[in-house]
């Protein structure tokens, strides 16, 4: 009986398994495949390889890599900008005392909670005023509306967890707040500034509504150009699947890589509560 | 009383920089879109622009479209967060069963929530979804179920946008809910077991009211994101066909950048401002309550 038991689990496991693997692996797999292997049924496993569809995509007529560049540019630069202005916030919010701190800390969590669809419509507006639609500058910044909230919250969050008396010790050692911040909090907070980072970049470079609203032909994200792709490029399944594998390489490698590191940010985020993603 | 002055100079400078980023990113925007709400801003029309007033908050009640986006929004918010919440569930309790299954499981949930929503969406509408072709329909002809539009036919579209959210967002729940079931106290269970309670009975007794704090967390973040989800939807149906799946925000998109009538977009999105901000504050009420 807890034999037939085990089996099932283990037939059920293979099955979520192959669930949520399936897209990655099945794009992986067709990317290298030609056109005519795809639409081949039963569908083949076995294949001679061919390199043709990633060249395509990457030095056709309709190349991704100026997407490519431009989610770099813009998920890399946001990320970086988010991290500057949310360390400080939260140290200060988790273990300082200022005039109005409570409030403030209500606040971030409240622009948490903002849907972005609310938010679009102004950013429109006042960028198409200002010229700063189709620019790196305005879609960066813009980034922030969702980046900042939530890499407050969980570098708070991470701060929170670091003992009192690491700080105290510091200070007691005559060192400025500010080296103190630097040479003994920040190192200690490295894991949570690691998970922050992930999260922010991810995000960043799977925004979708933001970047086709006020991207433009300049300014196009590879989540933009997958959209427009699948469009032009309807049944041309193989250079679909290599176009979406490039567009998601570096999140899924980042996902593989860090995995130990996000399933702990997004427990400890459960944790204390909130949260984008 | 120096150090104290100075000591909160410090943690301003360390705050202000984000307040103030995030004041111009978030509270400004909202403002002008208050504004923008209650005038008349037609880019098909542009003669027409001028102050409107509640007119279009008016205009809203009477329009079934409104009201069919809201209906869809609470369906398609309500049955993504059970669904990923009792799956999640359940897996993370069968699976928490199975030891040496996990890590490898842990990498295979990672990657549903790792592609963008967008890739997603056209994945799913593409492959899994198109008639004849669709991975869906093979399983379903192969079972002599019949071929369906599923993302064409009104009917199947709503199912078929929730089956896509569930898909890509269970496994949040799931990781969320075997961490929390690793990390409960043992003895507790033991002396369950040793007076004799059924395995149903540690379940609902034990085990459902320790893990509260998790689900609760997980049913505020999942409610968030379902009433803000556009990417996935937009790029399967594009909140078609014809309104199936035009839930609020898609129809506040829809407004604004494809009839171009920003006015009452904006005013669409104010009402699902509030909407947020009012089942935001009635959630975190229910969490602080223990």
């Amino acid at each position: 009986m807890k034999r037939a038991r085990t089996v099932a689990l283990v037939v059920l496991a293979a099955a979520l398994l192959a669930i949520w693997a399936f897209p990655v692996l099945w794009a992986l797999l067709t990317s290298f495949k030609t056109e005519r292997d795809v639409l081949a049924y039963p569908p083949t496993v076995i294949f001679t390889p061919t390199l043709r569809n990633y060249h395509d995509v990457l030095f056709g007529a309709t190349s991704l890599l100026p997407n490519l560049l431009s989610s770099v540019i813009v998920a890399g630069v946001s990320t970086l900008l988010t991290l500057l202005l949310a360390i400080p916030a939260a140290y200060a919010l988790a273990r300082l005392d200022f005039p109005g701190k409570r409030t403030s800390g209500f606040y971030v969590l409240a622009t948490q909670m903002l849907p972005p669809v609310g938010l679009i419509i102004p950013y429109y507006l006042v960028l198409q005023k200002i010229g700063g639609l189709d620019t790196y500058a305005g879609l960066i910044v813009i980034y922030l509306t969702f980046s900042l909230p939530f890499a407050i919250w969980l570098m708070v969050s991470y701060f929170e967890d670091i003992p009192h008396e690491m700080e105290e010790a510091a200070l007691l050692d005559r060192a400025g707040r500010l080296r103190a911040l630097w040479y003994v909090i920040l190192p200690q907070a490295r894991g949570g500034i690691a998970v922050t980072t992930i999260f922010v970049f991810l995000n960043a470079w799977n925004e979708f509504l933001f970047a086709v609203v006020l991207g433009g032909n300049r300014v196009r994200p590879v989540t933009v150009a997958m959209f427009n792709f699948i469009s032009v490029e309807q049944t041309l399944w193989a250079k679909l699947a290599a176009g979406a594998m490039l567009a998601m390489a570096p999140v899924i490698l980042l996902g593989l890589l860090a995995q130990r590191h996000i399933v702990k940010g997004l427990t400890v985020g459960a944790v204390k509560g909130g949260g984008r993603r | 009383m120096r150090k104290a002055v100075s000591d909160r100079a410090f943690a301003l400078a360390l705050f202000l920089p984000a307040l103030v980023a995030l004041i111009v990113t978030t509270t400004a925007p909202l403002v002008y879109l208050a504004w923008n709400s209650a005038m008349r801003i037609d880019l098909s029309m542009p003669w027409l622009g001028g102050f409107a007033g509640v007119d279009n908050y008016a205009k809203m009640g009477a329009d079934p479209r409104f009201w069919n986006s809201l209906w869809l929004t609470l369906i398609y918010t309500v049955t993504t967060v059970v669904l990923q919440v009792t799956l999640g569930l359940s897996l993370a309790l069968l699976v928490l069963r199975i030891p040496r299954g996990q890590a490898a499981l842990r990498v295979a949930a990672i990657l549903p929530l790792v592609l963008a929503p967008v890739v997603v969406g056209l994945f799913w509408r593409t492959l899994v979804l198109s008639p004849d072709v669709g991975l869906v329909d093979v399983v379903t002809r192969a079972l002599g179920l019949g071929s369906h539009n599923w993302l064409g036919d009104p009917q199947l579209a709503l199912i078929s946008v929730i089956a896509i959210h569930t898909w890509q967002w269970t496994p949040l729940a799931f990781l969320v809910f075997l961490a929390s079931l690793a990390s409960l106290p043992p003895d507790v269970f033991e002396a369950a077991r040793i007076d004799r309670a059924s395995a149903w009975q540690r379940f609902v007794h034990i085990t459902l009211p320790l893990m509260r704090p998790a689900i609760v967390i997980v049913v505020i973040m999942r409610t968030m994101i379902a009433l803000s989800a556009f990417a996935a939807i937009f790029a399967a149906t594009g909140g078609g066909p014809g309104t199936a799946t035009e839930i609020l925000n898609l129809y506040a998109y829809r407004t604004s950048f494809s009839e171009l009538n920003l006015g009452y977009g904006a005013a669409l999105a104010m009402v699902l401002l509030a909407i947020t901000l009012v089942v935001s504050l009635l959630m975190f009420r229910v969490r602080r309550r223990r």
